[in-house]
């Protein structure tokens, strides 16, 4: 029987041939070729590395959850039913999804990266260097990945969707609803902020290893524990986010949009 | 027989709505069983049932013998109602990569693929992408990935919706073929020409439960029939009219023309019109099936459009009269003969 790694590959093999041939791959291209143009330009002066990977630290994020949202988009539709009638597990279908949306913005960010280093190289990054900064980069690009899948209405109702979307807004929240907002609800109701407070450092928990990341990628140094110790926090995190989304897909009928 | 698809007590709603209240199904191997019903009568959601797309809310499932209907996805063949099929790739594309996710070897894959391509009428547009297909060629693709497995159970979703007359006409007649190589095969539908054609058996599901199951052949008709509505009709008219032949049955205000044909409707009408009796109306006849079909989901009652089964070949000999011996017949059954006219027994005592 056929393996379901060999299936994970061909789904995303499908899928990304199918985002290719539909020419929706243009817009995610023209968006990395005016980021170029934007922010890395040639303008005499060499690039430095922190620049780079605090812009595509930001850039990649966004561009996977804009790619991965098109993927998903392809794949919440009735053609999708023939596809599981054919032997493919329901977690096989959903990671071939996740692993075609990765592979595509990878190539959108290593196209990116191949434009700097063609028309203007940052300065002392070497390939050693690029790979330690781009290890933490690529583990948040598939976090946002995983977490845009797992609030696609493929895999969530939208009651579900919108309860995520507001503990993350919660887990968010600590630099807004903070400080003298915090205090002059404390005066109304102190039990309320109590609650608020255990709430943000509760949520805002899985988003360290996110920050964290973000923070490597610009510094470049993997030399200390933590910095591994992150890595796989991020690691984990993917596959909570992963393990989370084949379980409600797995549990829940499956209606497709459009069907 | 071995129950390729057996249902117990099936429920299933969506949100509020009842879509099935109790579904008991039971398809044999080898047989072409019809779901018939109205639209909206839960039809695809069964069949979705079936393949462990939706969750039953209650019942039981079993496919060839097995509750777990992810695992027996690889025995079954799914052709769906709707033809989206992914535009961006050419039929052979999509075949092999159907046929990979299946597991099935690369040599016997392209094999099998030509094999369906030639069975569809699609090898001569092989390279050409989904998108540029007519709808008729989709479905036609739709059976092809169906058939990839050579699958022992087909499941079909109201394949001849939306295609125009050609269409219809060519896809069952390649439903027929696929019918002769033997899959058990399980097709919805609200077309009773269809069933008609393909079936051996329909259900009709209506009210979110099977209300009623006949076997098609005893209610096929060979061509449509006709009712004269007349006046009264005296006796010796009504027999007069019933010599012009088999076809032709009477009551005392109809007669009936089955089946029929324009030269036996001209002779009755010249028998009716020499007898001076007015003739009301002329109304084409539902076949049995479609009266059946429309009294079930009306919740009528069916009992008098029932042919009923033929009885027991023992029971037939039973009531012949037992043949006299001559002389040409073979000698121990000329003795076994004998034997039973001079000491005749109950023929339940027969077996024993």
């Amino acid at each position: 029987m056929i393996q379901r790694s060999e299936q994970v590959s061909l789904l995303s093999g499908f899928f990304l041939l199918e985002y290719l041939r539909s020419g929706r791959f243009l817009l995610e291209l023209g968006m990395v070729i005016a980021s170029f143009v934007v922010f890395f330009r040639p303008t005499g002066t060499p690039i430095r590395a922190d620049h780079f990977f605090t812009v595509s630290g930001l850039f990649g994020p966004v561009l996977a959850a804009l790619i991965t949202s098109a993927i998903i988009g392809m794949g919440d539709r009735p053609q999708a039913y023939i596809i599981l009638s054919h032997n493919v597990s329901r977690g096989v279908y959903l990671i071939g999804l996740f692993c075609s949306s990765c592979s595509a913005v990878l190539t959108m960010y290593g196209i990116l990266c191949l434009l700097v280093a063609l028309f203007n190289p940052v300065a002392e990054l070497d390939l050693i260097k690029w790979v330690l900064a781009t290890l933490p980069l690529v583990l948040n690009i598939s976090l946002v990945s995983a977490l845009t899948l797992l609030l696609s209405p493929l895999i969530l109702s939208t009651g579900w969707r919108l309860f995520v979307l507001t503990l993350i807004a919660l887990a968010l929240s600590s630099n807004v609803v903070g400080g003298p907002l915090l205090n002059q609800i404390e005066q109304i109701n102190p039990f309320l902020v109590t609650i608020l407070r255990a709430l943000q450092t509760l949520l805002s928990g899985p988003l360290v290893p996110i920050f964290y990341g973000y923070q490597l990628s610009i510094i470049g140094n993997l030399d200390h524990a933590s910095a591994w110790a992150n890595l796989l926090a991020q690691g984990l995190l993917l596959l909570a986010f992963l393990g989370l989304a084949c379980y409600a897909f797995n549990r829940r009928d499956l209606i497709f949009s459009a069907s | 027989m071995t129950d390729v698809i057996l249902v117990d007590r099936l429920t299933k709603r969506y949100g509020h709505v009842s879509v099935l209240r109790g579904v008991n199904l039971r398809v044999t191997a080898g047989e072409v069983y019809g779901l018939l019903g109205p639209n909206g009568a839960g039809k695809s959601t069964l069949i979705h049932l079936l393949l462990g797309f939706l969750h039953p809310d209650s019942g039981r499932i079993r496919i060839l013998g097995s509750a777990d209907l992810e695992a027996q996805r690889r025995l079954i063949g799914y052709v769906p109602e709707r033809q989206r099929y992914h535009s961006f790739c050419t039929p052979r594309e999509y075949l092999t990569f159907l046929g990979r996710c299946d597991g099935i070897p690369e040599a016997q894959l392209r094999q099998r693929i030509d094999e369906l391509l030639k069975l569809t009428g699609l090898a001569d547009v092989a390279h050409r992408y989904l998108r540029t297909f007519s709808r008729g060629m989709l479905q036609r693709l739709g059976i092809a990935q169906a058939l990839l497995t050579d699958p022992d159970l087909l499941l079909i979703d109201e394949p001849t919706s939306g295609l125009d007359l050609d269409g219809q006409q060519e896809l069952l007649l390649l439903l027929n073929d696929v019918r002769q190589r033997g899959h058990t095969v399980f097709l919805c539908t609200h077309r009773l020409a269809e069933v008609e054609y393909l079936c051996d058996r329909v259900g009709i599901l209506t009210n979110g439960h099977i209300a009623l199951e006949v076997n098609v052949a005893e209610v096929r008709q060979v061509a449509g029939s006709i009712a004269v509505r007349t006046g009264p009709l005296d006796l010796p008219l009504r027999q007069k009219l019933e010599m012009i032949g088999q076809e032709v049955t009477c009551d005392e205000q109809v007669v009936v023309i089955n089946p029929h044909t324009p030269e036996l409707q001209a002779r009755v009408l010249q028998v009716l019109i020499e007898a001076n009796v007015p003739i009301h109306a002329l109304e084409p006849q539902m076949s049995r099936l479609a009266q059946i079909y429309m009294r079930t989901v009306r919740g009528e009652a069916v009992d008098n459009l029932l042919v009923p089964r033929k009885p027991p070949l023992q029971v037939l000999l039973r009531d012949m009269p037992p043949p006299t011996p001559t002389d040409e017949v073979d000698p121990l059954l000329k003795r076994l003969l004998q034997r039973q006219a001079t000491n005749p027994t109950d023929p339940k005592d027969g077996n024993q």
